[in-house]
């Protein structure tokens, strides 16, 4: 067959292809962006809401109904900052607080660093198995000033999520904050994401925190004191995707009483929930947000009164990857544990009991968040071959491919303006341009590595393939800016 | 074509406006803030020294409190919305001062006609103001908005009556509570409840009966905080049958605080299996709060129980319990439970 046999074959296949799908790409273009708009509308609604609560709050220094707090951390070779980091836990302004570190069979000096910081003795104590747990525990230790709320707890690696499990069994405090070693809470933290259970005791059962990158700030002794950008452009364009997930995304889902994601980084839980539901699933790759599905299942199936929430307040900060082989490592993985946890609950979708999470946010995170990636990646892949082939017209494409992209910076935008209007966490004029040319810059390469990340953590996923966690580099950040 | 080109170049043209307008709203919000701070900070300058000589108690001649009632304009309501934010945290003859300074420039009679205003914002910020004035003659007002259509007013008035501590407003706050739709934060509810003295034992009795959890929780919690004995028969009432599990833990918890010989049963009731976990350990600190002879078989019994957490518990609530519980422990002495409790007392003795 000759060249031009060939050509005028894909020719005829990729016009074939583009009539097929041209019909259900518009509609899903128009119903992602249009379903974008909603949240942004909603999130607007929340953030007036907010602001007027934060404008007339009143002084609430966690007396009275605050319900304890255990913050449950995992370490894993954190030799370089895990005693900053549990320093900085306990001197957290809040009235009842208690901070469990579960040393995960590090092969460094983290326990080694704890015991001579904290002076640590070893006390005989047994842990309940209210969460089941495979791996054994090495020991259990406490300060020896008697005063000072640390338990720390030494096991056998078994992976961040029995961990937690462990760490939830050791607290004694009726809620568990789960958090990062390497996240850096705000010192009023606290009291922000525990109000809404003292507001409502007996039906709050979990509330998410907003996370921001630390990059680029600077950090000493475990509290931030100046929020700077970050100096690359990397982490930038993922702060640039935090304020939209967070200030978005996740006030648009709470305002909506479809809330389904807490991120791992930092969520409080109602401890006695957590253990009935049976802790955090040590096998699954999404282990938050699969945490988060199961106590909705189980919570709705038993026809509980019950609510989960999310506060906009900048709670945690944490590091994020500066290296694309690190990004694309966390993006397979978030997008493989969302893919399994979809699939896992599938049998949630359109069913009366399940309300809003069956009607509205899973249909959402299965149309727009699981298979945004593979429609995008033919948009990649077929606009360029149509373009080569000459059947498109070249000014038609380039001008939807600025509409898509356009699209893309609006929603970026709208996030910019609340947070300058609500938060304003970053002094410098320079934090808007470099944020503004962030967003412009996300669609150009990056956007399209990170299409191709995902669809390979759900490829690996579909194939069956064990997945690898991979080491997430750290720069640390005391005393000099990340 | 599905698409037509006019369509395209229209929505393009109404995303790339719109991406244009939102850099201008985020200039222009940061913009203004500077701007209004700067001019806060120039209008409050020269009222700042004699500010805080009042906040600071050192106006034994009044004549910076005086100095200040002369403030006019825009210079006025920005010393006035300064004054409210000291009034959080000052108290005394400063505060009264500063009261005196808001009431000279009739914030205190602009906040009364603010509450009927059609902004939340100024209908909470009034509310609050009257509060941290002690403005007395205002409770019925504030009490009617505990059922304003907006929650920041209901948590401002709640928080103001707080303030002022009138034990009559306790029924309505209380209430307030458990209203639909438009109910009240239970942790505003329950601090404004704490300040306003023993006059409220009755309404919290009642509150105890009330068909809304939250506001069961509350009145339990505050009885057991306040030590109001007299609400021992619904705490009980409610340990035994609230079908509410968090309920249940704090009326065990307030019951341990205030409880009698005669509440080591009933506690000890809720410690069996069957029980909640977390109930089960609440009764157990209970009754080791309690400090009754009585509780000492059946925590010694709690000794050999499959809960190390609940062991441990009983342990800490034997040794905290004199000579006696401490020989209860007898015979146990090598149990992970009993071996923590003692280590865990002996390094928080070691400390004291």
């Amino acid at each position: 067959m000759s060249w031009d046999g060939i050509a005028s074959g894909l020719r005829s296949f990729v016009l074939w292809i583009m009539d097929v799908t041209a019909v259900p790409i518009i509609i899903y273009f128009v119903l992602i962006n249009t379903s974008l708009l909603v949240l942004i509308g909603l999130a607007y609604l929340e953030f007036r809401a907010q602001q007027r609560r934060r404008s007339t709050a009143v002084a609430w220094q966690g007396a009275g109904l605050a319900p304890g707090v255990s913050l449950l951390v995992p370490a894993y070779n954190e030799e370089a900052g895990i005693v900053m980091a549990v320093k900085s836990f306990l001197t957290l302004r809040y009235p009842r607080h208690e901070v469990v570190v579960v040393d995960d069979g590090s092969s460094d000096q983290t326990f080694a660093r704890l015991e001579e910081a904290f002076d640590l003795v070893h006390v005989p104590r047994e842990l309940p198995h209210e969460i089941p747990i495979r791996a054994k525990v090495l020991g259990i230790y406490v300060p020896r000033d008697g005063r000072t709320r640390l338990v720390v707890v030494r096991k056998e690696n078994s992976g961040r999520s029995e961990a937690i499990n462990v760490a939830i069994n050791a607290a004694s405090e009726p809620l568990v904050a789960m958090i990062d070693g390497d996240s850096i809470l705000e010192p009023d933290g606290l009291l922000h994401v525990t109000r809404p259970f003292a507001d409502d005791p007996t039906r709050m059962v979990a509330t998410g925190g907003a996370i921001r990158p630390v990059n680029g700030s600077r950090v000493v002794s475990g509290r931030i004191v100046r929020v700077e950008m970050p100096q690359t452009w990397l982490p930038r364009i993922q702060l640039v995707e935090y304020l939209r997930a967070f200030l978005l995304g996740r006030t648009g889902w709470s305002r909506l009483g479809g809330l389904i994601l807490i991120s791992g980084a930092f969520g409080l839980f109602r401890r006695d929930v957590v253990v009935e539901v049976g802790g955090l699933d040590p096998t699954s790759i999404g282990e938050d947000f699969e945490l988060v599905m199961r106590i909705h299942k189980r919570l709705r199936d038993e026809g509980r009164d019950y609510s989960i929430e999310f506060v906009p307040e900048p709670v945690s900060w944490t590091e994020v990857p500066v290296t694309a082989k690190v990004l694309r490592n966390q993006r397979r993985r978030w997008h493989r544990g969302l893919w399994e946890t979809l699939w896992a609950y599938r049998s949630m979708l359109f069913r009366r009991k399940y309300g809003r999470i069956g009607w509205l946010a899973l249909p959402y995170y299965w149309l727009f968040e699981l298979f945004a990636p593979l429609l995008e990646l033919f948009g990649i892949v077929i606009v360029p071959l149509a373009l080569a082939l000459g059947i498109v017209n070249v000014p038609f494409a380039i001008l939807f491919l600025v509409l898509a992209y356009g699209y893309a910076v609006l929603v970026t935008l709208s996030a910019m303006v609340v947070d300058e209007w609500a938060f304003h966490k970053h002094d410098r004029w320079r934090a808007i341009w470099q944020t503004i040319a962030a967003s412009v810059l996300e669609n150009i390469g990056y956007r399209q590595a990170t299409v191709w990340w995902r669809l390979e953590g759900w490829w690996s996923s579909l194939r069956g393939k064990k997945h690898v966690w991979g080491v997430m580099t750290r720069t640390g950040f005391d005393e000099e800016p990340a | 074509m599905i698409i037509g080109a006019a369509l395209l170049v229209g929505a393009t043209v109404v995303v790339l406006g719109a991406c244009v307008l939102l850099i201008f709203a985020v200039v222009a919000v940061r913009a203004r803030r500077h701007s209004r701070n700067q001019r806060d900070e120039m209008l409050l300058s020269p009222l700042r020294p004699p500010l805080i000589t009042v906040a600071s108690g050192e106006d034994d001649d009044g004549a910076a409190a005086e100095e200040l009632t002369w403030a006019t304009g825009v210079s006025r309501t920005v010393l006035d919305r300064n004054i409210v934010e000291m009034l959080t945290k000052i108290r005394g003859v400063p505060a009264e001062q500063l009261v005196h300074v808001l009431e000279v420039h009739g914030a205190v009679d602009a906040a009364v006609a603010d509450m009927s205003s059609r902004s939340t914002v100024k209908r909470a910020r009034a509310a609050q103001l009257l509060g941290l004035a002690r403005a007395g003659h205002t409770v019925p007002l504030l009490v009617e908005a505990l059922g304003d259509e907006s929650v920041e007013v209901r948590n401002s008035a709640a928080y103001a009556l707080g303030l002022i501590g009138d034990p009559a407003a306790a029924g309505p706050v209380l209430a307030a509570i458990g209203a639909p739709e438009r109910g009240l934060p239970a942790a505003t509810a329950a601090e404004a409840l704490q300040s306003m003295g023993v006059g409220i034992s009755e309404v919290l009795r009642d509150g105890m009966a009330d068909a809304n959890a939250r506001t069961r929780m509350v009145a339990a919690h505050l009885s057991g905080e306040r030590s109001f004995t007299r609400g021992l028969p619904e705490l009980r009432q409610l340990l035994d049958a609230d079908p509410d599990l968090t309920v249940r833990e704090t009326s065990a918890t307030a019951i341990g605080r205030l409880g009698r010989a005669e509440d080591v049963g009933i506690l000890v009731r809720h410690c069996v299996p069957s029980e909640p976990l977390a109930l089960r350990r609440a009764c157990v600190v209970a009754l080791g709060e309690l400090g009754e002879a009585e509780a000492i078989p059946a925590l010694a019994h709690l000794l050999a129980d499959s809960d190390p957490r609940l062991a441990e518990l009983a342990a800490t609530a034997l040794l905290s319990m004199g000579p006696d519980g401490r020989d209860a422990l007898e015979g146990h002495g090598d149990d992970p439970a009993v071996r923590t409790a003692r280590l865990l007392a002996s390094l928080q003795k070691a400390s004291a």
